[in-house]
């Protein structure tokens, strides 16, 4: 039996995943300069531990049922609303912004957890309602279970997380087989109330999306991180200057470029063929587990797998677009690939409800 | 496998939108690159290698005190500075060793400076205010010194040094800590100069500005090729003192004039206040620093020489010294003994050198026999206030004490100011675990034993006296100005409290201290022939850790008082010898009479010769 488990472990993904993330040591590396006269493997050290220790967790665990999950769905809503409420009280704030709690040596980021656990609670409530998201009336509770959530996050303020919520929600419903005209009319109403939203905003937020039109116009302030970030990944040309070799990166023309500006680094030491093929990995990430929602037989699967892809793909249009300038800065983290304990167990704990997906549906097809 | 999955049918259509979606999102993500790094990269290639961007920042002009007439005290002058940013291969041990020489600074101090610089992008300063030989050196030698730039850059400049040092504050560079502080801020660069005491830190948030800066492409050696983006920095507010120049330089040169003596080594304080208003005239401390060393980044001898001093010259002694008030806390005593009936101004006590139930005597062991109320002001009789003393009670006595101000902060926008203490039973049981003696009130009664004042609080209470009863706020700042010269804010008068002592009992003690003035006074000697009637009190305050106290404590003129001043002398003995000179200077300049007696002239124009000409020299 569990020797029929392991041969139906999607192996494909699990190497895609192991590949992103050896990128991604090498390229945190880099941008923390353990190559430099000072040593200073921590952060390496750090994330490789973590990527190990998830790993483990997730090859045992993917061998469980992820029906079980659905049981869940409500107490971990409620557990997320205390998370996140918890931040306002107990957080530590960094760059304006709450976002981190301090649990001893480790600092947690619950934004970045809170993801994954609206995806089990949206596909919890979805499930049920497949093709009868068809008035106003039955989107309404649903608008509201995401809308609490949605508001905490921004008020930390993390513009980022909530957005992706947002992604989330959005294609889960679009899965869920909303009714086109309400997602049609939703779009709309989104559009006129944009500038209303734009009030509710810190000043920084709205600097940042202001000045990625014109990275020109503030090149002290907001539009500092986009030029420079530009300036990096263009030179990067067709070979890149090969790593460690990166001028940018090595000269501190981009601070902290370990976590969200790590694809400014990849641009710029791996050059074009670099970021193609991360790109292409990312694209086999994500086209695989759209085909294990697609396959998938339960409206629960579905949904749960439906909602990675959404948060997958939405954080690495917003940040790859960020670090290219096409997209304004909001911190939100590349995918197994940006520095971060919190961010990292997050994506490998999805990877391990796809696998589980998938070795279902293996099981049922022979 | 991946074959059988994708041979199955669309069991959804709607999967197939989010697959396009997602081929977009890759698309756009894809072509962007191939515009970046295939097309652009070549112009993004020469500004990451060969050009680099930098961002210079341009410092904020920090706004300008005026004295109440206009003229100057605090500015700022340009100042050569050297900055760095790293090179690809860093800086070499020659080189750095060159620098050094260069700049005269210890090899390894500058390595740490170097080696800790982290940003390319914005330049780190490494010296300041160079000398023109030094920045033609750099210049010449920029392409043996890779990273190396000369800056032009404002920096605070007091004109007068040592002058009202303690009251300006000094400033100094931006640290880690500001940084932090500061983050998020508009215009705060690693230039920023921030206020580290005086009114240049109470006001720093408006002193300040916003630094600018210009994003420029330098060439190899670092010097600017083309300037890409200027954001002009945004002077500080500028601010109006109520100090008067003229006045604060009589002080200064009055107390340099008694330490030269060797009168008041230790410490001289000196407060002129304007009675109708609060406002602050003068205010000087001794010793004092020069506040321009700091500006330019002090030397470690000039650090070793004010925080080795054992007299700590950055302190405002005129708002944070704490003194024993002596003899003119009389005043307070008198206002109680008459306020309270205890006493009519025409009762007749004998003094027969010492009180009859505690053996306690004047100073210099005289006897004046009967005296009354003025006359015993006037001739600063203990033995009178001891018994005005025995007969209000220290509990009385304390509450009249707080009354006219002391005990708690006069709340002047300075920081460091003192609160003073104020003699009280409940004070010694708490502090000694003793029971009060009447001895204990005696000496309370003639300002020793627990009694402390600072010397703005001295002024203060002398300037209830002499306005009527009426407690004013003493300020410093009359008016801060926005850029274009209207007023951004006007500190007018603030009344904080009235006396509740009757106009009799005010004049009785406001004829006590002409008398002090007069021939037959404890100043008479001073004043005899001063052509404004002079009203003041003399005090010599007892310390137990060296010579008395000197203090003296005026207004003027007697029947009109425009100015109040207290001047105090550390160690300095009689009052009236050591405190006395430094008044009478203050007043003759005030009053343009004596020494000053052609409006200043020779003071003046000694002045212009020292220190105004050289500011003009500096800023052309």
């Amino acid at each position: 039996m569990l020797k029929r488990e392991w041969k139906n472990l999607d192996k494909f993904m699990i190497i895609v995943c192991v590949l992103i993330v050896f990128i991604s040591l090498c390229i945190i590396g880099s941008a923390t300069h353990i190559n430099k006269g000072v040593i200073n493997y921590d952060f390496v050290a750090k994330q490789g531990v973590a990527f190990i220790v998830d790993f483990m967790i997730v090859l045992f665990f993917s061998r469980y049922d992820y029906m079980k999950l659905k049981r869940f769905a409500k107490p971990l809503y409620t557990v997320n609303l205390l998370m996140l409420a918890a931040v306002m009280f107990v957080g530590t704030s960094a760059l304006g912004a709450q976002r981190w709690i301090q649990l001893g040596p480790i600092t947690l980021q619950p934004s970045e957890f809170s993801k994954l656990i609206m995806i089990v609670c949206l596909a919890g409530i979805l499930s049920d309602k497949v093709g009868k998201l068809d008035t106003i009336k039955s989107i309404l509770p649903i608008g509201l279970f995401i809308g609490i959530p949605f508001l905490l996050v921004l008020k930390q303020p993390d513009l980022g997380t909530s957005l992706v919520f947002l992604a989330i929600g959005l294609g889960m419903l679009f899965i869920a087989r909303i009714k086109g005209t309400l997602l049609r009319n939703f779009f709309a109403i989104g559009v006129i109330l944009a500038p209303i939203g734009w009030h509710f905003l810190k000043d920084y937020q709205k600097a940042r999306i202001s000045v990625f039109l014109n990275p020109n116009a503030d090149p002290f302030g907001a539009g500092y991180h986009i030029i420079q970030s530009k300036i990096a990944i263009g030179s990067g040309m067709l070979f890149g200057k090969g790593l460690f070799e990166g001028t940018q990166s090595q000269l501190n023309f981009l601070p902290e470029n370990h976590t969200d500006f790590i694809f400014s680094v990849i641009g710029e030491e791996l050059g074009f063929l670099g970021c193609i093929f991360l790109l292409f990995l990312y694209f086999i990430l994500v086209y695989r587990a759209l085909i294990i929602a697609r396959e998938c037989k339960d409206n629960f699967g579905r949904l749960l797998a439906t909602g990675i892809v959404s948060m997958w793909s939405f954080q690495i249009l917003v940040n790859v677009g960020m670090t290219c300038g096409i997209m304004p800065v909001t911190g939100i983290p590349l995918p197994f690939m940006s520095y971060g304990v919190s961010a990292l167990t997050t994506n490998m704990m999805a990877l391990g409800i796809l696998l589980s997906i998938y070795m279902r549906q293996q099981t049922m097809i022979f | 496998m991946l074959e059988a999955l994708m041979k199955k049918k669309n069991q959804d259509g709607r999967f197939r939108y989010l697959y396009w979606i997602i081929v977009g999102i890759f698309a756009v993500l894809i072509c962007r690159l191939v515009y970046l790094q295939l097309f652009a990269g070549e112009y993004y290639h020469t500004l990451a290698e060969g050009n680099r961007l930098r961002a210079i920042p341009i410092a904020a002009m920090r706004g300008i005190m005026y004295d109440r007439n206009g003229q100057i005290l605090v500015g700022s002058r340009p100042s050569f500075m050297a900055t760095y940013v790293p090179t690809k291969n860093g800086m070499s041990d020659n080189e750095l060793k060159e620098l050094a020489g260069l700049l005269n600074v210890p090899d390894d101090k500058l390595y740490e400076k170097v080696k800790k610089v982290k940003s390319s992008y914005v330049p780190t300063v490494l010296a300041n205010d160079l000398t023109p030989d030094i920045v033609t050196k750099i210049e010449e030698r920029r392409n043996e010194l890779p990273g190396v730039s000369i800056d032009v850059q404002p920096i605070r400049y007091y004109p007068y040094n040592e002058m009202a040092a303690q009251v300006f504050g000094y400033v100094g560079q931006i640290d880690e800590e500001d940084m932090k502080r500061l983050e998020g801020q508009e215009g705060v660069s690693n230039i920023t100069q921030i206020g580290r005491a005086g009114l240049e830190s109470y006001y720093d948030d408006l002193l300040r500005g916003k630094d600018g800066g210009r994003q420029v492409e330098v060439d190899a050696t670092g010097s600017p090729v083309k300037e890409m983006e200027r954001k002009n920095p945004i002077a500080g507010h500028n601010m109006h003192l109520t100090i008067d120049l003229n006045l604060q330089e009589a002080a200064e040169k009055a107390m340099d004039a008694q330490v030269a003596n060797g009168i008041g080594t230790q410490g001289i304080a000196a407060v002129a206040i304007d009675p109708n208003t609060g406002a602050v005239l003068a205010m000087a401390s001794r010793p004092a620093f020069n506040p321009n060393w700091f500006t330019r980044g002090i030397t470690e001898k000039e650090w070793a020489q004010i925080n080795n001093n054992p007299n700590h010259p950055m302190e405002n002694r005129a708002i944070a010294g704490q003194y024993p008030p002596g003899s003119t806390f009389k005043l307070i005593t008198g206002a109680a003994a008459l306020e309270l009936k205890k006493v009519t101004p025409d009762e007749m006590i004998f003094d027969s050198g010492r009180h009859w139930l505690v053996d306690m005597r004047n100073a210099g062991g005289e006897a004046l026999g009967w005296i009354n109320f003025t006359e015993a002001l006037a001739k600063s009789d203990n033995v009178y206030f001891y018994e005005m003393g025995r007969r209000v009670g220290i509990d009385k006595l304390a509450e009249y004490a707080r009354m006219f101000g002391m005990g708690k902060k006069t709340g002047i926008a300075l920081r460091g100011e003192a609160t003073g203490l104020v003699a009280s039973e409940e004070y010694k049981q708490k502090v000694f675990h003793q029971d009060w003696y009447l001895g204990d009130t005696f000496n309370s009664a003639i300002g020793q034993g627990f009694q402390l004042v600072t010397p703005l609080q001295a002024a203060m209470i002398v300037s209830e006296v002499a306005n009527g009863g009426i407690q004013y706020r003493p300020f410093v700042v009359s008016r801060i100005d926005n850029l274009d010269g209207t007023p951004y804010k006007i500190f007018a008068p603030e009344q904080i409290g009235t006396l509740s002592v009757s106009k009799s009992t005010l004049d009785l003690i406001r004829e006590g201290m002409r008398n002090v003035a007069e021939e037959s006074g404890t100043a008479g000697s001073l004043f005899a022939d001063f052509p404004i009637q002079v009203a003041g009190k003399t005090g010599t305050a007892e310390n137990f850790s060296g010579r008395d106290h000197g203090w003296f404590v005026s207004y003027a003129p007697y029947d009109h008082p425009r100015i109040v001043i207290a001047v105090l002398v550390e160690q300095g003995g009689y009052g009236i010898a050591s405190a006395g000179p430094i008044v009478k200077s203050m007043l003759e300049e005030f009053f343009h009479v004596g020494t000053y007696a052609d409006g200043g002239l020779n003071a003046k124009n000694k002045h212009k010769n020292d220190s105004a000409q050289e500011t003009k020299k500096e800023k052309q």
